[in-house]
Parts: C-alpha cells; structure tokens; sequence
C-alpha cells in the first residue's frame, strides 16, 4: 500500500502547511501584513521547549505552557510597539514597506535570538505521544502524524465554528472583507489584528512543539516553513483561508506523492517547478491576481 | 413634514433645533481636516429629536466630512453632544451606543459575506452575542423593512444590485437600533426609480420616530422629506 502510506504522509505534512497558511492568510485579511516570521515562532516553540526541558529540567507540561506564553507576550510586545507606530500612528506606513519587511525583519530578529539562545544544532521538541507506530492493514500511522492532524483538525474545526457561528468571528471577516465598514459598526480592527496576530504565534509556536519530532528544527527552520505556508496562502490572493487550507494539503500530498514515485532527491524541485507552471498557467483563477494587485 | 424656511440661505446656527423639541445632535465649532487639506471649517449646526435634516451643497464642499467627523470616523476639533452627551473625539462605538449611527457614502458593506451577515453586523455596536442579535426587534425590524432583501438574505452583498446593496447598508444602520440616523448620499448611482424607494424607506424609518440626517447634493429630493436644511459651502456649514 505504498500510495496510502504516501498519502497518510502527504496529508500530514499538508496539514502543517494548511495551518502556517491559514495563519498567514487569516491575519493578512485582518491586517494587510504578510507575516514571514509565522515559521520563526513555531522554530521557538520547538527549541523552545526543547531548552527548558532537556537543558533546563523543567517539567514538560511547564516548558510548553512557559513557551507559549513567552510568544504571546512577545507577539504582543511586538503588536504594541512596532505594528503601532507604523499602521496606528499619526503617518501610517503603508503599501510593500509594510507589507513585508517589518514582519521579515521580525524573522532576522528571531533568528538571531534563537542562534544565540539555542545554539545552530538540530534540535527537537520532546515527543508527546511515544510508541511505535499504529498499523491499520498494510497502513502505517505515524503517532506525531496524528498527533499533528489532530492539532489542525482541533484548531481548524474551532476556528470554522468562530467564524461560522458566532458575531465575534463575522466581525474579524468584516474587518478582513471592509476595515471602514467594519469601523462604521464599532467593529475595533485594531483589536482584531492584534487578538490574530498573537493567536496565529500561539498557533505556530503549538505546531512548532508537535511537529518538531518528525522534522527537527534548527533556529533556520522558520524561513522555510514560512515560506511553504507563504506560498499555500497565495494560491488565494493571501485573503482566503479555506483555499489557503486545501492548497497547504494539495503541496504536501502532491509533495509526498513525487517524493515516493519520481524521485526522494529531485521531489522538491518537480514540485515547485508543477507549482510555478500552474501560477503562471492559471493567475487569475488561482487568486495570484488579486495577490498582486491586492 | 414642512421645509424650513431658512432653507437654502440658513445663516450659522438658524438650521437649529425646532422649538420645544429635545436637541439629538448639537455640533459646535466643528473643523475637519486631513493632513494639510481642511475639508470642514467651523460648523455649527443642532438637529432636533425627530426632526429629517438635510446636508446639502456641492460635491468636495465637506458634506461627508461633517458627518465623518461628527459620527467619529475622523478626528475633528470642535464639540459634538448626542442627546447632551459631550461625544468622544474619534470614538464611533461611542457614537452608535448613544444612538447615532452611519449609514456611510458607497455603502461600505462587506462583499464577500451574505447579506444576512451583513445585516446582523450593525447590531456589533450593542451586544457580542449572535442569539441576542438575531433575536432582537432591531434586527427584526431591519430585515422587516426590506422584503425585497429576503429571498437574497443568503446570498454574497457583492452580487447584488447598487440598489439592493443600498438597501443592505440601511438594514444595517437599523440592526444597530439607531435614534439618529445619519445617511450619506443614499441615492447615489441609483436609478430614478429605485432612489424613490430609498426615499420611501428612509419616510418609513423617520415616521418611526428615528431622527434622520440626509447628505445629498441635490436638495429636491431630500427636501422631499426633510423638514431643515443645513447648506455646506467650501466646508463651512450653515452659511448658504
């Protein structure tokens, strides 16, 4: 069964895309910001973790909850200070300054903390669900894999539902869809970037922690994941998180798939290659217009 | 409803409140700018409870703007009382709690959500829950006034017509159970025939005892219905 054993797998690592892009997708409607250190806080949460619990000795439930919170600070810190004085301020900075660098300067930053803070090995977040893997058949589950996929089920099942259901999560689409319009009802933008913001770090730095033990991470990691998830949120113009979901798990299965039929070396080129030609064959349909003209 | 007689030629401060009737809006001093570009100058104006008002004058004169300042969209300089409440600077929750809401130029609705998350939005300025919302009379009433909304309640507000979306952006202001009602050129774009029915609805939400304030840049039609007038020329308001 070696196309259901790719395909368990591609969805695995597509989830993980699927949740770096809805993170990326969902706070640019709310902030018009791309953020390209989305990876470095999951690149936190893994070495993070690690630190506090094999150099450190703290408990493991301690080192993740201090982790976690250490981002969300930070996230807000960041939020307060920087994202303030450059959209809230009295001359706003707008159009690709803003749309890209602050965010990717936050990413140099992080890498550079973590370089010093955890050092250049590959490192790894302690394993939450150890043992072998289960079989079904001739079906082979990763336990981390499923730990994973439980994760983007979890968070993506009640970050549907809050959207869905509730007023609260109309008026962060409202905020993505009309910030004036969605000023006009009371609706603080602001609040919701920063409330997005912070969310989609905890996210990252969450995914971090349970993926870390099938990857390893290095305090470079981050640029890649970031840019995986950056890629899957563009194939909807970086405003629509349910294409944002469906393109992060197409690359991962489509990625798994070459890897296991065309070649393990050259997998990831054919991918991006396939990725490419499919941008410039079908812009428009594919949301890569409205990425461009915004 | 009769039509002020200062209409059209109203000095500063004689678009003023009817005598014996409770002041919805007192605007005193009010001045707009943005950057460098003084868009509103020193506007003095009052709205009675229950009165129609109209903001009238030639496009790029600072009619918008003095509803922008006023609803708190914009900062301004100047003071604003809602029902004698001095109104926060900047601030439109503030605004739409203590009963003034707008119903902004070009709609500015949402146009990738359904007409019906549209609609429910306005109630945003007074509660977070989504059962409260859809239950409430404001709600109700604001879906109500429409039938012509209901078999699109479903469907995207970027598909429908310039008139059906004018419509979704007063349901809107209603949901937000409104006492003053402030309207930026509601016509604008409309056929003939459809500006009538805005005009229709918005006699409809007046007759309801809401205090209107309409900008138009051609005042017969909102003469029509408005009772005062407030002339806005090159941003200063009430002198003709």
């Amino acid at each position: 069964m070696k196309f259901g054993n790719l395909l368990i797998a591609g969805i695995t690592t597509g989830s993980i895309y699927a949740m770096f892009a809805v993170c990326v997708s969902v706070w640019y409607r709310v902030s018009n910001i791309l953020n390209l250190a989305v990876g470095d806080f999951a690149m936190v949460g893994a070495l993070g973790v690690d630190n506090l619990y094999r150099v450190k000795g703290l408990p493991l439930p301690v080192a993740i909850i201090t982790t976690l919170v250490v981002v969300a600070v930070f996230a807000y810190l960041y939020d307060q200070v920087v994202l303030r004085i450059a959209q809230d301020g009295r001359r706003p900075i707008e159009g690709i300054v803003i749309t890209f660098f602050f965010t990717f300067a936050l990413s140099f930053f992080i890498d550079g903390v973590a370089k010093v803070l955890f050092g250049t090995d590959v490192h790894a977040a302690p394993t939450l669900w150890s043992g072998p893997a289960l079989t079904l058949g001739s079906l082979n589950f990763e336990r981390a894999g499923l730990l994973v996929l439980a994760c983007a089920v979890i968070i993506g099942g009640a970050f549907w539902l809050y959207i869905r259901f509730t007023l609260g999560g109309k008026a962060l689409e409202a905020s993505g869809e009309n910030s004036l319009g969605a000023r006009i009802v009371g609706i603080d933008t602001r609040q919701y970037r920063r409330l997005i913001f912070i969310g989609t770090a905890v996210i990252a730095a969450l995914f971090g922690i349970v993926e870390s033990p099938i990857t390893g991470f290095t305090y470079l990691s981050g640029a890649t994941i970031s840019l995986t998830g950056f890629l899957a949120a563009a194939y909807g113009g970086f405003r629509k998180p349910g294409r944002a979901l469906v393109a992060g798990l197409f690359i991962g299965v489509l990625e798994a798939m070459l890897g296991g039929y065309v070649s393990a070396e050259y997998g990831d080129t054919v991918l991006y290659a396939i990725l490419a030609a499919a941008i410039l064959a079908w812009p428009r349909a594919l949301g890569f217009e409205s990425a461009v003209s915004g | 409803m009769t039509q002020s007689s200062a209409a059209g030629t109203a000095p500063e401060g004689t678009a003023g409140p009817r005598p014996g009737a409770g002041v919805a809006l007192a605007v005193t001093g009010l001045s707009v700018a943005y950057g460098n570009v003084v868009a509103v100058h020193d506007a003095t104006f009052a709205v009675a409870e229950g009165d129609a008002c109209a903001i009238t004058g030639p496009n790029g004169n600072g009619k918008s703007s003095i509803l922008m300042g006023v609803t708190g969209m914009v900062r301004r300089r100047g003071e604003v009382t809602i029902f004698g409440t001095p109104a926060r600077n900047g601030d439109v929750k503030w605004a739409a709690r203590h009963g003034l809401t707008l119903v902004p130029e070009r709609r500015q609705l949402y146009p990738e959500l359904p007409v019906a998350d549209n609609i429910i939005l306005g109630c945003y300025t007074w509660t977070r829950s989504i059962g409260k919302a859809r239950r409430s009379d404001a709600y109700g009433r604001a879906v109500d006034l429409f039938p012509e909304l209901k078999p699109h309640l479903k469907q995207l507000a970027g598909t429908l017509s310039g008139g059906q979306q004018q419509m979704v952006a007063i349901a809107r202001g209603l949901a937000a159970n409104p006492k003053i009602l402030a309207v930026d050129e509601p016509c604008l774009g409309l056929a003939e025939a459809v500006a009538k029915r805005v005009y229709d609805v918005l006699a409809q939400i007046h007759a309801a005892g809401t205090t209107l304030i309409i900008v138009e840049e051609a005042p017969r039609r909102a003469l029509t219905l408005c009772n005062r007038r407030v002339e806005v020329r090159n941003g200063m308001a009430g002198a003709a």
